[in-house]
């Protein structure tokens, strides 16, 4: 994302989420999303395939509760 | 009466050689000489504590069993519930949430120990920082030299064991912030195994992330309160372990039989030459007993690092939206803008962080089939000043803050348990560097037999400060 796009993305999100926030604030914002955006593209170089699932999953009761 | 290290005052006090009572005036008189300086503390309870100890002196005099922390003053991270009290986790924000009607769980462990609560110590807000340059409570200061950082987020914690005013803190460890204090005030600190300890009573951080453990200023007393506070709690989802596994008989055989390497790759670079020499002087003392391999590769420490990074945005974020969307301008104006830029971040980066954990984990787990014990610096510096907003890591100008995590959170990603052993390495101007011991998951007991030798070996040990 350029800083254009960037600041265009959080005035965009912070209404999607009713986040009131001000120019200043947008600015501010937008240094850390870049920042966190770089950290991201490099998680994107590592390799993942379809079943790859995340650490923990939801379960919805323990198996071995009584039934 | 001279200040006890955390086990003397164990056996001080089971002997009668102390009492309690002497031992926590003791306490009172150091933190009431000390904090205007520090700022560890943010709250205290002396009168509550007085009563305590009080309670184990009754039982020692009429022959009752005392616990195995009797008598031993305590004080804890502000993000753990003390009943009555209100539990601020750094923040302006939540002073308006109603008191603790409990302790938290690991409070009531050691009070069931016999510790004796003392009060309740300084962190960054909402634990999302390294530093604990806190705007609503002060920055807490490091005893070794005051015009620097004690570290963060257990910054208070820290500082309390550092400067003598308690010989045993609890903290929170998200992406360092045990490990951290640990390394810029030059005590012990153990960060358990994910799941290990329970977190009930304790205000969130990020839920993925999230460990508790403690600070203390001897390796020995260490591992007894680990002990303490170990049990299961099937009321904390994130609780996983489901029995006690005690580590304080087995300290004593240190390293033997370990085999114990060095991480090199990321943890070199990322690591300034003092933070080496850290690691070079645990490696020599253990290696004088075992052969010490250096070099050793860490999977994807730099994606890890980004991963928690990701993760720790989104959750902090979203945690925190309802004060973001009202009362934003009472949030720590050092994270307010971090936390909001978290709450933001796409979906998509979440998600591929958790779903990279996973093979992540399972990665690491793998070294630990050839390896027991892992050493890597805790921090890739001395304590910087307080304020500084940036650092040169080898040649490498970086912004201060978040680079005080750089190797410690690849680590506590993966879940291991970790000792951070008080180094002191020359060039820091007197300033201790921690290294980390790591282990494999569930296996404090090897990380504290490691430590345990780096203290018999007097390379780690807790140094008077300049107070």
């Amino acid at each position: 994302m350029t800083e254009e796009q960037t600041l265009a993305y959080v005035h965009a999100a912070a209404v999607a989420v009713d986040l009131p926030l001000d120019d200043a604030q947008i600015a501010r914002v937008a240094v850390h999303l870049q920042r966190t955006a770089s950290l991201a593209a490099t998680l994107e170089d590592i390799p993942l395939a379809p079943h790859d699932e995340p650490a923990e999953l939801f379960c919805p009761a323990p198996f071995d509760q009584p039934r | 009466m001279p200040t006890l290290s955390l086990s003397q005052t164990v056996q001080a006090v089971a002997s009668g050689e102390c009492s309690a009572a002497a031992v926590l005036e003791t306490c009172i008189a150091r933190i009431e000489a000390t904090d205007a300086r520090v700022n560890a503390f943010t709250g205290t309870r002396f009168d509550a504590a007085r009563a305590q100890a009080a309670q184990v002196d009754v039982r020692r005099a009429r022959g009752e069993p005392l616990g195995p922390l009797a008598g031993v003053p305590f004080a804890v991270k502000n993000l753990f519930d003390i009943s009555g009290e209100v539990t601020l986790a750094g923040s302006k924000v939540n002073r308006s949430h109603p008191p603790a009607t409990a302790d938290a769980v690991l409070v009531q462990r050691l009070q069931a120990a016999g510790a004796v609560l003392v009060g309740s110590l300084n962190m960054d807000e909402f634990a999302y920082g390294f530093t604990t340059e806190n705007t609503h409570y002060g920055p807490t200061r490091n005893p070794h030299n005051l015009d620097c950082t004690a570290g963060g987020s257990s910054g208070g914690s820290g500082a309390a064991v550092a400067a003598g005013q308690v010989p045993l803190t609890l903290g929170s460890d998200t992406n360092g912030s045990i490990r951290v204090p640990s390394s810029f005030c030059g005590i012990w600190g153990l960060k358990p195994t994910f799941g290990r300890l329970s977190r009930r009573g304790s205000f969130p951080f990020v839920h993925s992330i999230d460990h508790l453990g403690p600070f203390g200023d001897d390796l020995p007393g260490l591992a007894l309160a680990y002990d303490a506070l170990q049990g299961p709690d099937a009321l904390d989802p994130g609780c996983f372990a489901t029995a006690v596994e005690p580590t304080t008989g087995s300290l004593a055989q240190g390293v033997e039989g370990l085999r114990v390497g060095v991480l090199g790759g990321y943890f070199d670079a990322m690591a300034t030459p003092a933070a080496r020499e850290a690691v070079a002087l645990a490696a020599d003392a253990l290696g004088a007993r075992v052969a010490v391999q250096r070099g050793v590769e860490w999977p994807d420490a730099a994606a890890a690092r980004a991963a928690a990074f990701i993760v720790t945005a989104s959750e902090g974020g979203q945690l925190h939206m309802d004060s973001l969307r009202t009362r934003a301008a009472d949030h720590e104006p050092l994270s307010v803008d971090r936390l909001i830029a978290g709450a933001l971040q796409p979906a998509v980066w979440y998600v591929r962080a958790q779903r990279f954990r996973r093979r992540y984990r399972d990665q690491v787990n793998a070294l630990f089939r050839d390896w027991d014990v892992l050493i890597t610096p805790a921090t890739p510096l001395a304590a910087p000043a307080i304020g500084s907003e940036w650092v040169d890591i080898n040649g490498q100008r970086l912004p201060c803050r978040p680079s005080i995590g750089l190797l410690t959170q690849p680590v506590s990603f993966s879940g291991c348990p970790v000792v951070t052993a008080p180094m002191w390495p020359g060039g820091t101007g007197g300033l201790p560097i921690g290294v980390q011991l790591i282990a494999a998951p569930w296996r404090e007991d090897l990380a504290l037999r490691a430590g345990w030798a780096l203290a018999q070996s007097g390379v780690a040990q807790v140094k008077e400060t300049v107070l």
